[in-house]
C-alpha cells in the first residue's frame, strides 16, 4: 500500500513523509504537553516530578545518540565519544559552568579524536 | 498609532530575537548542518530537510527519522520509533507553560509556543523568562524561538550541499553538537541535588534501559523511572 501510495503522489512523498512520519508523531506530545499542562501549577510538587523527568529523559536521549550514533559520528570510537563529552564538561564545570567553553572544549576533543583515529 | 501593550510585547519579540543571534543560532545550525547532508543521503529533496526542521524541530528526531529510513526500516515502525523518541516534549511544555501563560494568550498560542519547545528554548526560556515581565514572556519566547528556527532551517539547507566536502572528523563533529549541548544545558540549568540526580540517572539508565526494556519503549522507562527516584530524593532530603 505504501509503494502505491509513494507512486501515486510522485515528488510530494519525501514531504508527506516528513510531514505524517516526522512532524506528526512528535507533535502530538506537545499538543498533549499544553492539553495536560494548562491548569498546573508552576508551583505544585507535580510540576517539580514533571520537570525532573523532563530532564531524566534529555539525558536519556544523549546517552542514546552516543551509544547508538547515525552517519559520520558513527566514524569516531566508542570512547571517543565518550570522552569528547566528559572533556566538554570537565571544561565547562572548570570555567564556572560557561556552556560556550565547554562546547568548544568537547568539540575539539572530538576532532582530534576524529583525526587520531580515523 | 499602536497601543502601548503592542509596542511593549514587539520590543518583547525583538528582545528575544537578540537573545537568539548569538550562541544558540550557532549551536543550532551545527546541530542541523548534519540533518541536511542526511536527508541527501536518502535521496531527499532539499527542502524536505528544510520543512523538517520547521515541522519537526527536534534533532534528534529528524536523525532518526532519516537515519531509519536510510537503514531501510518500514515507515510505520520509524514513525512509532520516532514518537517515542520525542515523548520528552509532553513534560518539557508542561513545565515550560506556566511560564508561557499571561492576559490574551490563550489555547491556540499556547499550541503556537508548543511548536517553538525543543531543548534550547526550552533551556533558555527556563532561565531567562522567569525574571521578566508576565507580558513580555511570551513574546519574548517567540522572538527567541523563531530566530533559532530560522538559523537552523538555513544551515539544514547549506548542510544538504556542503557536508559531503566536509573531512569526516568535521562532520562527526557537526553530529557531536547535540549531545554535548544538551549535556551542557541540561547541567547549566541544574541548581538541586534532585536536578542533578535526574541527569545522572537518566544518562546512566540508558543503556542499562537499552538491554532490559528495549525496542524503542527504553527511554519512556528512563525518563519515568529517573525522574521519580531524583524527585523521591528530593522528597527524602527535605523531610530529613
Amino acid at each position: 500500500m505504501l509503494a502505491a501510495l509513494e507512486h501515486a503522489t510522485g515528488g510530494l512523498w519525501p514531504y508527506l513523509v516528513v510531514i505524517l512520519i516526522g512532524f506528526l508523531p512528535t507533535e502530538i506530545w506537545r499538543f498533549a504537553g499544553v492539553v495536560a499542562g494548562r491548569n498546573l501549577d508552576e508551583s505544585s510538587e507535580i510540576m517539580l516530578w514533571v520537570r525532573l523527568v523532563a530532564a531524566a529523559l534529555v539525558a536519556g536521549v544523549v546517552a542514546k545518540l552516543l551509544l547508538a550514533p547515525s552517519g559520520a559520528l558513527a566514524v569516531i570510537p566508542l570512547w571517543g565519544r565518550a570522552g569528547a563529552l566528559l572533556v566538554g564538561f570537565a571544561v565547562f564545570w572548570l570555567r564556572r559552568r560557561s556552556v560556550l567553553t565547554g562546547l568548544v572544549a568537547g568539540e575539539a576533543a572530538l576532532i582530534v579524536a576524529g583525526f587520531a583515529f580515523v | 498609532m499602536s497601543t502601548p501593550a503592542e509596542t511593549s510585547s514587539r520590543s518583547a519579540f525583538l528582545k528575544g530575537a537578540h537573545a537568539a543571534a548569538g550562541l544558540p543560532s550557532i549551536v543550532l545550525m551545527a546541530s542541523l548542518i548534519g540533518v541536511g547532508g542526511l536527508t541527501r543521503d536518502i535521496g531527499y529533496p532539499m527542502l524536505a530537510g528544510v520543512l523538517s526542521t520547521i515541522l519537526v524541530w527536534a534533532g534528534p528526531a529528524q536523525v532518526l527519522l532519516f537515519g531509519s529510513i536510510a537503514a531501510g526500516a518500514s515507515l510505520p515502525a520509524v514513525a512509532v520509533a520516532v514518537s517515542l523518541s520525542s515523548i520528552r516534549f509532553l513534560p518539557m511544555v508542561v513545565s515550560i507553560l506556566p511560564l508561557l501563560r499571561g492576559p490574551g494568550i490563550g489555547t491556540g498560542r499556547l499550541l503556537i509556543g508548543a511548536h517553538f519547545v525543543a531543548v534550547t528554548s526550552w533551556t533558555e526560556g527556563r532561565r531567562l523568562l522567569p525574571g521578566m515581565p508576565v507580558a513580555e514572556r511570551y513574546p519574548f519566547f517567540i522572538g527567541f524561538a523563531s530566530v533559532v528556527m530560522a538559523a537552523a532551517a538555513f544551515a539544514t539547507g547549506a548542510g544538504y550541499y556542503l557536508i559531503g566536502a566536509l573531512p569526516a572528523a568535521l562532520a562527526a563533529a557537526l553530529l557531536f553538537t547535540t549531545p554535548l549541548f544538551f549535556t551542557l544545558s541540561l547541567a547549566a540549568g541544574s541548581r538541586t541535588l534532585a536536578d542533578w540526580c535526574a541527569l545522572g540517572l537518566g544518562f546512566a539508565l540508558a543503556p542499562l534501559s537499552t538491554r532490559l526494556v528495549g525496542g524503542d519503549f527504553d527511554l519512556l522507562a528512563v525518563g519515568l523511572v529517573g525522574g521519580t527516584i531524583a524527585y523521591a530524593i528530593h522528597r527524602l532530603r527535605r523531610r530529613a
